[in-house]
């Protein structure tokens, strides 16, 4: 009876545990793009997911990291493990204080001061003029940081529990202390040492937050890589993936705890113990050994790759899934140019990075409000139009259009374009909505997706209240902040990109989207319909610039030359749903539904209604960011 | 006349397929040293945890003063047990570990103050209430452990090799102590040792096991001097137990030799066991000896010499306080009454088998 | 000799130095600083404003309510494990340690999935006529999060602590006539506090700072301290205010270790 309750309530914690690892494994084989829709059964995320060279990228580098970082964390701890156990009391306890402070400090903390050091240590080195920034090593740095306490913890037991009689007999017999120490010590502690390493690898493997902090451009491990596309959707390869890690590990975790040697102890006859030894020292050994062997293999193979294509860069930093991935490699086949790439989540989080200069990017790409601070702050650079014959293809319209936020037309090159409105599900609405009074509906109440990014979300207020969205007001914007506040609890979430995922997942009823996304949406799910409100909108402009700083200023032309092929403008239009300033690549479009879409390309009475975002001033812009906060943790 | 305290009947275990005490009976008399005597993986420990109520037999019954204990749980036995590694509360001074079992009998400050005083002058370890145990010695652990044991006043203290951890000097020390205590406290002890010595010394009875049988039960005279199997003889104490012949009653053919022994009823021509303690073969002059050989070896142990001595392509050890240089010719002789000769078993199990019966 | 063995420990004491103590004095110093490298208290007392004081609040509330969660679950489960003999130590690696295999960010979306409103617990619930509950975005499904996240470093310091109790000891208290009870109020308690202390330490810190799990489960409407720094670093690029939020969080840290130095002073209460 007892051992019956026992039995229960372990599986359900083991249920626990592996419910979402089951999810994710059903998820890996979901025929549908999105997390929310269930679309039938189907392998073929396994096989794109080795042609997503993006993915393949995160996984070698994360495996790269986890190796190298557990492995020099190994000798590290093992070393230091040996020498604290010789120390004095006093010292002793300090120094392993000391190794606690990794393991017992919040991730954020560990992660914000090696950051903070990094920075220091990268500015420091420009005056002697050594390029340190943010990048591979400083990742590694930092794991390896975190990894040598647990090889510390585990090899210290073991050396406890190791006589120090029999060190000393080795001595005695003749044994030089190194050789001692490898023939008698190291047998000894090698478990801890090999345990060590594996808990290294592991922490090393699942660690986000730390990553988080301490990396740079184009770098990404898998949980980066995972968390940059948690807010457009993850890549049903992702899941992919992490089910084939999963299950090698797992079948590797059973081959050696089954490994026959352990089930029967050692009361066999010999014979068969020579066989269970051979088959041990194969599972134990050679398995995990030829598995590390095929991550370095493969790691290196990458790097030559990568290295092969040589220094001729150009660093881009783009909106989250905003370029068909074809086009980058289109790109650098045609010029031999080597793209690295980098995504970021709003216009406020993008525009810090660009100002401190830490990271030289070649070309951004900013909404029309921003483009204008960056101009205003001279951190953009004039553009040689000699090198983008192909703004031609640009409609005249939207060359016009810019010169609200870069009068001349001398720093962007629009990208792509549209509006905000709401996208709300036909089935749970009992009217067609045209208002933004909706979104302060109580009958909708966990039923609305708000726009997580401050001007967006005071943009809908400031519309419904019958003000400017570029207010300054101090009244007016209290005012929108009101009621923002008043409509927090009827939100069900403050989202970006998910929206998207949400709404054909039939999440809610209601949701704030750029008309880009609602393209793809209505091809999804047919019930849902997107609506520019009658007290009007927001129209926007993202731009190509390039940055004062950047290095490779002409490779960035080229970069923008190229998007504005009217081939290229289309192939990204059909991959992202975003309409197009490009009128030659508009008119490739096949399916004239979509070409003359009153969503992709709306009229010019509903446009007269939307306004452009301006940049109000850094004061202003601390004012919405203050008042965004207030909202945000009432 | 000895009043049985404890009787076990038919007590079989097995864990798995390993069969550990197998239809086992043993009574357990009241106010005796009983020691269950054997080699690691007899069944010694498993029968005292089985009495101490750690363990429950597949089969059997424990009466206990006439009650059946069989099912009882531990902390209900009127029994304690002191362990084989201290099992002291490292989380309790010692006075806090001695107080354990009286604070949850609910017994009062002042009767628990006076045991602990008590019981640590028993263990001569008066003023050390405040101490904690990590901070006391091997010797000092287990003293505490049984001071913590008696105070609960059991009618029966069980010991699982308690001086096992300990080294030989203290050893022997606690071994007195322990018989002292017991005269003391006039309870039964049941003490478990795989050392023959410790065993001879202590015990009023003892109780030899091997492989989960009963070999021998008897006082310690008994069982060093009429081991009644091989098992027997050559676990306790030194011995040369040879292959041989029952000739007809009363005489037996050692090595081709014909000895005059006490020993009947074995048949006529059947091949037996006969043991020989090396105390008591003497050492004569050639001619005297019903078998001749040549000392072979000479080592001085302090109270005798121990000497190896050939013949008929035997090594026969002897012991002797008189002095005979390595490759002296001698005579070995032995009383007819320190022949002891045993049933020849097929196996070791057999063996158990039929001295059960 | 002997001081030659303690060179080894050389390379670590300096990458500590390096790797530890100098970037933490980093934080301090941008603390205790504003942008024009003077001296200010002020990036310390911004912890007081009534929005970071509520996400303070918010967090050790959440953090403290999922580790008192762990510890209820992880106890007896720990206990469990240590009475089973089989293989036990390679069996608790294989359960606890595995899933960290599966990216921790994708095992806390996949919960995702799950609370959703047309996930999969409500799809069951209403496939069996069952009301439907909403429970994405609430603070439950935070503390779920960590509960869920967190739990392994509950129950490993709780496990290694219970194995290593000499079953002699237990049987010797019920030797001594305490019962089931009493032997877990008196002795298996009390000689598992350090492995507690280490657990409630090693799942309290990691949930009263986190800021992935209340992002992804709380829908970005749930702001915790933790986020309020993400975002001074990583949106407001205000490093010093960040760093002043930051100290206040390492008070925090700093009785965390006191605690496990008082507690366990052999170490052998760590996780691992």
């Amino acid at each position: 009876m007892k051992k019956l309750l026992q039995n229960i309530y372990l599986s359900l914690i083991i249920f626990l545990l592996y419910a979402p690892i089951v999810t994710l494994v059903v998820l890996s084989f979901n025929n549908s793009k999105t997390r929310a829709k269930w679309g039938g059964f189907t392998g073929k995320w396994y096989v794109s997911l080795f042609q997503n060279e993006q993915i393949m990228n995160a996984l070698y580098t994360t495996l790269i990291i986890a190796l190298l970082s557990a492995f020099i964390a190994t000798i590290i701890g093992t070393a230091a493990a040996l020498g604290i156990q010789s120390m004095k009391r006093k010292p002793r306890t300090l120094v392993m204080g000391i190794t606690n402070i990794p393991m017992l400090n919040a991730d954020i903390v560990t992660g914000i001061s090696l950051m903070l050091l990094f920075i220091a240590i990268g500015t420091a080195l420009k005056f002697v003029g050594i390029q340190f920034s943010l990048g591979f090593i400083t990742i590694l740095i930092a794991h390896i940081t975190f990894n040598i306490p647990y090889v510390i913890l585990s090899v210290m037991p073991k050396l406890k529990q190791t006589k120090r009689s029999t060190y000393e007999a080795a001595l005695d017999l003749g044994a030089s202390p190194i050789y001692a120490f490898f023939k008698v010590v190291f047998p000894d502690i090698l478990p801890g040492v090999f345990s060590g390493f594996l808990l290294a690898f592991t922490m090393s493997l699942d660690d986000f937050v730390i990553t988080h902090f301490t990396k740079g451009p184009g770098v990404d491990t898998l949980s980066t890589k995972i968390y940059s596309e948690v807010r457009k959707g993850i890549k049903p390869e992702m899941y992919a993936l992490s089910t084939i890690l999963f299950v090698s590990v797992l079948i590797l975790l059973i081959l050696i705890n089954l490994s026959p040697a352990n089930k029967n102890g050692e009361t066999k006859p010999k014979e068969v113990n020579k066989i269970t030894r051979i088959s041990h020292f194969i599972f134990r050994r050679i398995v995990p050994i030829g598995m590390a062997l095929v991550v370095v293999a493969g790691g290196f193979f990458y790097n030559s790759k990568k290295n092969l294509k040589g220094n001729n860069q150009v660093i881009v930093y783009n909106w989250g899934e905003y370029i068909d991935p074809k086009v980058i490699t289109l790109f650098e086949k045609e010029t031999g140019i080597n793209v690295v790439y980098e995504e970021f989540e709003t216009n406020e989080i993008m525009y810090p990075k660009i100002q401190s200069g830490a990271i030289a990017y070649d070309v951004v790409c900013p909404s029309d409000y921003m483009i204008q601070r960056m101009i205003e702050n001279d951190l953009l650079a004039e553009l040689n139009f000699d090198n983008i014959p192909n703004i031609k293809n640009i409609g005249s319209q939207y060359m016009k259009q810019s010169k609200q936020f870069d009068a001349e037309n001398k720093y962007s090159v629009p990208y792509c374009w549209g509006t905000i409105g709401i996208l709300y599900n036909k089935k749970m609405v009992d009217k067609p909505i045209d208002s933004w009074s909706v979104l302060w509906d109580k009958k909708y109440k966990d039923n609305i997706l708000m726009q997580d990014s401050v001007r967006d979300a005071f943009a809908t207020a400031l519309k419904y209240l019958g003000y400017s969205l570029n207010a300054t007001d101090l009244d007016e914007l209290e005012k929108a902040k009101e009621l923002l506040i008043k409509q927090k609890p009827l939100v069900q979430a403050y989202v970006i990109d998910q929206v998207r995922d949400k709404m054909i997942g039939n999440e809610a009823a209601i949701g704030v989207i750029y008309s880009g996304e609602a393209i793809y949406t209505q091809l999804e799910n047919p019930d849902l319909e997107y609506v520019i409100p009658k007290e009007g909108s927001n129209v926007w402009i993202d731009s190509w610039v390039i940055p004062k700083n950047a290095k490779h200023k002409e490779n960035g032309e080229k970069f923008i030359n190229f998007l504005c092929r009217p081939d290229i403008a289309k192939m990204n239009f059909d991959y992202i749903t975003y309409s197009t300033p490009n009128t030659e690549g508009r008119k490739l479009i096949e399916d004239p539904a979509i070409r003359n879409s009153k969503i992709a390309f709306p009229s010019a009475t509903e446009l007269e209604r939307c306004e452009t975002f301006k940049f109000l001033g850094n004061k202003n812009d601390s004012i919405y960011n203050e008042l965004w906060r207030e909202i945000k943790s009432h | 006349m000895a009043k049985k305290l404890i009787d076990m009947i038919n007590i079989s275990k097995s864990y798995g397929d390993n069969l550990v005490l197998d239809d086992l009976n043993l009574y357990i008399n009241e106010n005796k040293f009983l020691t269950l005597l054997g080699p690691s993986g007899c069944g010694k420990t498993t029968l005292l945890r089985i009495l101490g109520g750690f363990e429950t037999a597949n089969e059997g019954k424990i009466i206990f003063e006439g009650n059946d204990i069989t099912n009882l749980a531990p902390n209900k036995r009127q029994l304690n047990t002191v362990f084989q590694k201290y099992a002291l509360f490292s989380h309790m001074s010692i006075a806090e570990n001695i107080a354990f079992g009286l604070k949850i009998k609910g017994k009062s400050k002042a009767y628990i103050n006076d045991k602990i005083k008590y019981a640590l002058k028993l263990v001569n370890l008066d003023g050390y209430e405040n101490r904690i145990p990590d901070s006391l010695s091997g010797g000092q652990q287990q003293r505490i452990a049984i001071a913590r044991a008696i105070v609960n006043e059991p009618k029966v203290l069980l010991l699982d090799e308690p001086l096992g951890a300990l080294d030989l000097k203290l050893r022997q020390d606690m071994q007195y102590e322990l018989i002292r205590l017991k005269n003391e406290l006039g309870i039964t002890f049941v003490y478990v040792t795989h050392d023959q010595e410790e065993a001879l010394t202590m015990s009023d009875t003892i109780v030899v096991m091997n492989q989960g049988y009963i070999q021998q039960i008897g006082t310690p005279e008994d069982i060093y001097n009429e081991p009644e199997n091989a098992f027997v003889a050559d676990f306790i104490g030194d011995s040369n137990i040879l292959p041989a012949t029952m000739v007809e009653d009363k005489l037996v053919k050692i090595l081709g030799v014909n000895f005059p022994c006490v020993d009947t009823g074995f048949g006529r021509n059947k091949p037996v066991d006969a043991v020989i303690r090396p105390e008591d073969i003497d050492l004569v002059n050639v001619e005297d000896g019903i078998m001749q050989g040549v000392v072979t070896h000479l080592i001085f142990k302090g109270v005798h010499y121990e000497m190896e001595v050939t013949a008929n392509n035997y090594k026969w050890l002897v012991h002797s306080t008189d002095l005979f240089p390595v490759g002296t010719e001698v005579g070995i002789k032995v009383d007819p009454f320190d022949i002891q000769i045993m049933k020849k078993p097929e196996s070791e199990d057999e063996e158990a088998v039929i001295i059960e019966e | 000799m002997k001081n030659k063995k303690k060179l080894l420990a050389g390379p670590y004491l300096f990458w500590s130095a390096s790797f530890i103590i100098i970037p933490l004095f980093m934080i301090l110093y941008y603390g205790l600083t504003n942008n024009k490298n003077q001296f200010t208290l002020s990036n310390i007392a911004k912890i007081t404003t009534p929005e970071n004081m509520k996400a303070l609040g918010l967090a050790l509330l959440l953090s403290l309510v999922s580790t008192l969660i762990c510890l209820i679950l992880a106890y007896p489960l720990a206990m469990i494990l240590a009475s089973k003999s089989m293989n036990q130590t390679s069996f608790v690696v294989l359960v606890f340690i595995l899933p960290m295999w599966m990216n921790f960010l994708l095992r806390t979306l996949a919960w995702q999935t799950l609370l959703e409103k047309n996930g999969v617990i409500n799809n069951i619930l209403s496939f069996f006529h069952l009301p439907t509950q909403s429970m994405i975005n609430t603070p439950s499904a935070i503390i779920l999060g960590m509960v869920y996240n967190f739990l392994p470093f509950m129950v490993l310091p709780i496990y290694n602590v219970i194995v290593k109790i000499d079953k002699d000891v237990i049987s010797a208290a019920k030797d001594l006539g305490a019962n089931n009870m009493q032997t877990f109020t008196k002795i298996i308690f009390p000689l598992t506090i350090s492995g507690i202390i280490s657990g409630i330490i090693m799942v309290f810190v990691p949930s009263l700072t986190t800021f992935v799990i209340s992002d992804l489960l709380g829908g970005s409407k749930i702001l915790l301290i933790g986020n309020v720094i993400e975002q001074e670093f990583k949106q407001s690029s205000n490093w010093n205010v960040g760093s002043g939020l930051s100290l206040v969080l390492m008070i925090f840290i700093i009785v965390s270790m006191a605690l496990i130095a008082k507690y366990d002073k052999d170490g052998e209460g760590t996780a691992f």
